[in-house]
């Protein structure tokens, strides 16, 4: 059958041509690895970009292929091409929620030991825990970082307040003030559950209780924490939050100045230093987050880590990359340059804590909690997402987060709900 | 015909006679309502796809401020995304790569069962037709996993083979079902022509046949192309890295969830849109005899 | 034996011209399909899936668990089925007629003597020519809710912004709103197509015996039209039901199921948070069905003129 052969004959082509396997020597620190990186592709990848280059400097025979993959689709596209064996990276900028996740699906290559993982006592302690699973280390963790209180100090001025809100009341009347007196939004709540966590924390509840098995998504303390946001929303304090596109719109407006305060983390300083209302580094103000009613504030550490994928080929070199890029030198400039806040005590130089905003963020890591020590604590923030915007859109909070709850039950099986 | 002379008053004159219209021409009334709808409605077509030729000569954050691109337009946009590494001309190459294999493939598979079911009554050739319809509508979702696997285990994700493959299961069962189509409205004198000059039926197809439906493979292989050119689910899960991504999946990496960059997203629109319409109009004309061709029966 | 002989000597040569095509949908979509129902019995999800990576080898341990997801679909325990289901039914119905209607309407006028028809015509069917996922990003645009050029034209007329992809209400009339904006060209191409195939003497024929413009177009052009209007209703149907890229790009996956459609759901189940594939095969063979039943219904309501018209 001609057409048969032809046919055939063309897709053994096509699978050679689009295979990627190359025949790299066997010797373990040299060969071309690949790195996915997940940060801003516009105001973070330069400088990432301009490590690597350094890199390859000082390791001749070792050649990075550095790949940017944008933060929302990073997760499912590493699982795809990790559980496939096919153009999976051989470095992952992985966020803290992930890593566990990855360990446990047997996709990421344990780091105890290795070069990866050097000094490892330099390391803060908690992005050290965020990068283990059962014992084992399977990151380096490269950035941390949690959400603060962004605010446009102009027009605080406009508005009469003079100190960022401490607790959430005090933000809704600063909202107030801000829409009075200075006629723009008071604050813009980003329809995210990562975003909500700071409100749960406030009133001391959290997604599950890892220690005793339990699902506490829908106690009361954690209706209450829903209910402020859901308040503020419902209020007319906080700006009507869009669901599709809702980061990007809260950065635009922050950025134009046509909202007051913002809860958001270290990462977008660099994009909200481009915007028109702050042309002038020193109109950002940066605050921990406000306390709830327990008079306790609290927001999540987040950060990132770079994890080796179990099926490399080239374990030795993907290490040494590792070892470079979460080196203190590295940390330190990346900090200098995007204002991100490093994961290593000594990179804290002088010149890092003279930043402004790492600074702040500093001290608004003083309050800030450690992620669930779970590898399915990322996934349940999906299904808590959906119920949220349920929630801001009008429904009743108790039922929303019992709908999360039945959610997560699927997620957690045998753990006890409520 | 008696001819009566009558003497007209002069104060009385009949008003000239109203212009007829012709048979099937329009009030001057029906002319304008005519023109304002298809006005309205070209506007309604047309206005999107202008916007974002607008909106690709503002800077980053013009979006939330349309006015100010007339201030200050910026031509960045384009050099930007043509500069990009891994970028708007690799995923443009993939895309065509993807999609002219695609159709290949499709049509010259399906060329030679769209003739046999055409012409042949052979055991089987009924199951054959239910299954060329039914295999159409296959959700995307019922087969998306299985295949998903399958090239995962053969190592052909994020590969050309693997979604050319993919693409396949769409465009074979179409082509075949068009083909029959087109191949129903070439008289069969031709293939007895054929038969009586002593050609088997394989030369009967290729040298007869085939020339004459050629409007028809070209219209098949067109609406192939699209298909494959536009495909957005199996894409954006199956490619996995930027330099393999085809059109669809790379726009997707300038809007996301925490990023807008609606600059070089519509730069890049607007470039695709051209080629696309470019491509489009010149084969407009043969798209509406190439559907009535087989619906005229 | 020779009977045997004789079947194969008449037709062989058909099964020959007809191997290459059996041959790619056995090994491209039956066997795909099979695996899929398989799946669909089975509780398989991204944890218990068998892999291979690196020195890490994990080995199957999903499990058949007959039809015990159909149930949990059907049945209503897994909560979105109905729901999802209603809304890609009125989805469907709403999309097709705004297409045929307003696809016929403007064929009608197009088939008309005018100046700058082509002109016209030309504009109407660039929606068409656009490839649909730049066309949904464009929509995207136009519609954000505090950046959007149609909120801000609200605004201008004094009215409210409409949160256009936020309210689930509207989510829905927006991806109605920009479904009809692209699907229509081709509805109108089609029916332009047929309606310049009717003979003028059937129109002569009825205006001599006296028929309006309304009865000319109820007797005369809507029974030409019936042969290319069923097949494009039908293929309508099937794409709207199925049509994955406007509502995954316009709405996303983010705001769970409130505006997924069917295979938009099932994708999502599939990839995204932890994957569960038993789930996403299930929903691809009920959607399957659901359609297989309708175009059989369709089909005998019609008496199947399509099978000797598939254009």
């Amino acid at each position: 059958m001609r057409r048969g052969i032809a046919f055939l004959a063309v897709t053994v082509a096509l699978a050679a041509s689009g295979c990627s396997g190359s025949a790299e020597p066997a010797d373990s620190d040299s060969g071309t690895i690949t790195w996915w990186d997940t940060s801003d592709a516009t105001t973070e990848a330069p400088t990432y970009q301009a490590l690597v280059a350094q890199f390859q400097a000082q390791h001749p025979k070792i050649k990075v292929n550095y790949v940017n993959v944008p933060f929302s689709d990073a997760e499912q596209k590493f699982k795809t091409a990790a559980q496939g064996g096919n153009g999976a990276p051989d470095v992952m900028r992985s966020d803290v929620g992930w890593t566990p996740a990855f360990a446990a699906q047997g996709y990421l290559l344990p780091l105890d030991g290795t070069p990866a993982v050097d000094q490892i006592g330099d390391f803060l302690a908690g992005p050290a825990g965020t990068a283990k699973y059962d014992g084992k280390m399977y990151g380096a963790p490269q950035v941390t970082d949690t959400l603060g209180l962004l605010y446009n100090k102009a027009l605080f001025a406009k508005a009469g307040i003079t100190a960022a809100p401490k607790t959430w009341p005090e933000l809704k009347t600063a909202s107030q003030a801000l829409k009075a007196k200075a006629g723009v939004d008071g604050v813009y709540l980003n329809p995210d559950s990562y975003f909500l966590l700071p409100f749960l924390y406030g009133e001391g509840a959290n997604l599950v209780d890892v220690a005793n098995k339990k699902i506490t998504i829908n106690s009361p303390e954690a209706v209450k924490g829903v209910q402020t946001a859901q308040d503020l929303v419902a209020s007319g304090a906080a700006a009507k939050p869009a669901y599709t596109d809702g980061y990007a719109n809260m950065q635009a407006a922050f950025k134009d100045g046509k909202v007051g305060m913002i809860i958001n983390g270290p990462w977008s300083a660099s994009d909200i230093f481009a915007g028109k209302a702050f042309q002038d580094k020193a109109n950002l103000g940066i605050a921990p987050v406000p306390a709830g009613s327990t008079g306790q504030a609290g927001s999540p550490v987040g950060g990132h880590n770079l994890v080796v994928y179990a099926g490399t080929k080239h374990a030795g070199a993907a290490e040494q990359f590792v070892q470079f890029m979460t080196s203190a030198a590295s940390e330190s400039t990346t900090a200098a340059k995007l204002g991100t806040l490093p994961a290593r005590t000594s990179a804290y130089t002088s010149e890092v804590t003279a930043n402004q905003v790492i600074a702040s963020f500093q001290q608004a890591m003083a309050i800030a909690q450690p992620r669930l020590a779970l590898p399915q604590a990322s996934d349940l923030l999906g299904p808590l997402s959906q119920d949220y915007v349920k929630i801001l859109q009008g429904e009743q909070a108790q039922a929303g987060l019992d709908n999360s709850a039945k959610e997560f039950a699927k997620l957690l099986p045998g753990w006890s709900a409520p | 015909m008696t001819v009566t002379l009558t003497r007209s008053t002069p104060a009385v004159t009949s008003p000239p006679p109203a212009r007829v219209r012709r048979r099937g021409e329009r009030s001057r009334l029906a002319s304008i309502a005519y023109h304002a709808t298809m006005i309205t409605v070209s506007a309604v077509a047309v206005f999107p796809v202008l916007w974002v030729v607008y909106m690709s000569f503002g800077d980053a954050d013009a979006w939330a401020n349309p006015a100010e691109i007339l201030r200050s337009p910026v031509t960045s946009n384009y050099g930007a995304v043509l500069r990009q590494h891994d970028g708007f001309l690799t995923w443009l190459g993939n895309s065509l790569v993807v999609a002219i294999c695609t159709t290949l493939l499709g049509v010259l598979i399906a060329a030679t069962a769209g003739y046999a079911l055409s012409r042949m009554r052979f055991p089987g050739h009924r199951p054959l037709m239910w299954t060329f319809l039914v295999t159409q509508m296959f959700p995307v979702a019922i087969l998306i996993v299985p295949l998903y696997n399958i090239l995962s285990t053969l190592h052909l994700l994020n590969t050309y083979a693997g979604l050319v493959l993919t693409y396949c299961t769409i465009s074979v069962p179409f082509c075949a079902w068009m083909l029959k189509g087109y191949f129903d409205t070439i008289p069969v004198e031709i293939d007895e022509a054929g038969r009586i000059d002593g050609c088997s039926p394989f030369g009967t197809f290729w040298k007869l046949v085939v020339p004459l439906a050629r409007p028809g493979l070209a219209v098949t292989a067109f609406y192939t192309f699209l298909t494959a050119w536009g495909e957005v689910a199996y894409a954006t899960q199956f490619m996995t890295t930027p330099d393999r991504y085809t059109l669809a999946v790379g726009l997707q990496t300038y809007v996301g969830q925490f990023k807008a960059e609606w600059g070089a997203m519509t730069a890049a629109s607007v470039m695709i849109s051209a080629f696309a319409a470019a491509v489009f109009f010149g084969v407009q004309r043969h798209l509406v005899s190439g559907l009535t061709a087989g619906a005229a029966k | 034996m020779t009977l045997l002989r004789r079947v194969l000597d008449r037709h062989w040569y058909a099964w020959a011209m007809v191997a290459p095509v059996v041959l790619v949908l056995a090994l491209l979509v039956l066997y795909p399909l099979a695996r899929g129902l398989w799946f669909s019995l089975t509780d398989a999800n991204e944890s218990n899936i068998g892999r291979t990576i690196g020195p890490n080898h994990i080995p199957s341990t999903y499990q058949f668990v007959g039809l015990d997801n159909y149930w949990h679909v059907l049945s209503g325990a897994e909560g979105h089925f109905y729901p999802v289901l209603a809304w890609t039914v009125v989805w469907t119905l709403i999309c097709v007629a705004l297409h045929y209607g307003i696809g016929l309407a403007l064929a009608l006028l197009l088939n008309q003597r005018a100046r700058f028809r082509t002109g016209y015509r030309i504009m109407l069917i660039l929606p068409w020519a656009v490839p649909p996922f730049v066309s949904v990003f464009a929509w995207r645009l136009l519609l954000n809710g505090q950046a959007g050029i149609v909120n801000k034209a609200l605004g201008g007329l004094g009215l409210p912004a409409v949160a256009w992809l936020s309210d689930p209400t509207w989510q829905k009339v927006s991806v109605i709103g920009v479904n009809t904006w692209i699907g229509v060209p081709f509805m109108m191409v089609a029916l332009l197509g047929g309606l310049q195939s009717i003979p003028a003497e059937l129109y002569e024929a009825a205006e001599m015996d006296g028929a309006s413009a309304w009865h000319r177009f109820r007797f005369v052009t809507v029974p030409s039209l019936r042969p290319i209007s069923n097949t494009v209703i039908l293929l309508g149907c099937i794409w709207t039901f199925n049509q994955f890229a406007i509502i995954f790009l316009l709405v996303g996956q983010a705001a769970g199921a409130s505006s997924q459609i069917l295979v938009t759901y099932a994708y999502q189940l599939a990839f995204s948070g932890v994957r569960d594939y038993s789930g996403s095969a299930t929903y691809g063979a009920l959607i399957l069905s659901l359609l297989l039943v309708f175009a059989v219904v369709y089909r005998r309501r019609l008496g199947s003129p399509a099978r000797e018209n598939p254009t």
